[in-house]
């Protein structure tokens, strides 16, 4: 897994490559832990290069999902690969983290 | 194919990747996405939590139906009787603020699976994970 945060025009862009499991949801938590503060954030997560979460990883997207809507900002999740996003529409993830 | 890892602290992955490994295994990448993400979920499950962190083992096996037509991923551990299908489904017409954190593991599973039995014998859980390996059901 590798994260990488860079910031343009005032928005915030994560770039998430690789599996996100049991193994590295802590890291992911720790590397995006910068974007829970702040007032309204204006955060994209490029899921392209995403192929695999499970459940510790979908942990970390309510958490941030939580701390962004807490201070009135928006998240969204783009390009999700079909079988990762098909893991948020089961557990109902897709009706409370805007994916487009 | 079976095998027993004892002790099982930090070998998540190790169980893992030795159960994706098996010969039993379809080579459909949709199925084994489905297959991976329940064996993790529940592999995870007993790691952390069937011996209260604590030292213990994890027999962990696969096995195909006469027919072929169904593979069965078994784990067998001798921690708290814990029986993972009593735990309630999320409520997951919630909203983001009112959704808990964490809880989904199990629900996956039982989600991405066709069928799970558990039961508690002998001093052992035993969960037994079932999916039809027709992709085209």
């Amino acid at each position: 897994m590798q994260v990488i945060i860079s910031s343009h025009d005032n928005q915030t862009v994560v770039t998430l490559t690789g599996r996100v499991d049991t193994t590295n949801a802590e890291q992911f938590l720790q590397d995006i832990s910068p974007l829970m503060e702040g007032d309204n954030p204006d955060i994209v997560v490029d899921c392209s290069g995403m192929d695999y979460t499970s459940s510790q990883g979908l942990r970390v997207f309510l958490m941030l999902q939580k701390s962004v809507g807490s201070r009135k900002g928006r998240l969204v999740l783009k390009d999700m690969q079909p079988q990762v996003r098909e893991v948020f529409d089961i557990t109902g993830f897709s009706n409370i983290i805007t994916i487009v | 194919m079976k095998r027993l890892f004892n002790p099982i602290k930090d070998k998540s992955s190790e169980i893992i990747e030795y159960l994706m490994s098996s010969p039993d295994m379809p080579s459909d990448e949709s199925l084994r996405f489905k297959l991976r993400l329940s064996i993790e979920e529940a592999v995870d499950n007993v790691v952390r939590y069937a011996y209260a962190g604590g030292i213990g083992w994890l027999e962990a096996g696969t096995e195909l139906s006469p027919d072929g037509l169904q593979l069965l991923i078994t784990l067998r551990d001798a921690g708290i009787p814990f029986n993972p299908l009593d735990i309630e489904d999320p409520d997951i017409t919630l909203s983001a603020n009112d959704r808990e954190i964490g809880g989904l593991g199990i629900f996956l599973c039982k989600q991405l699976m066709d069928h799970i039995t558990y039961s508690y014998s002998d001093g052992c859980n035993i969960l037994t994970m079932v999916k039809n390996l027709n992709p085209c059901k």
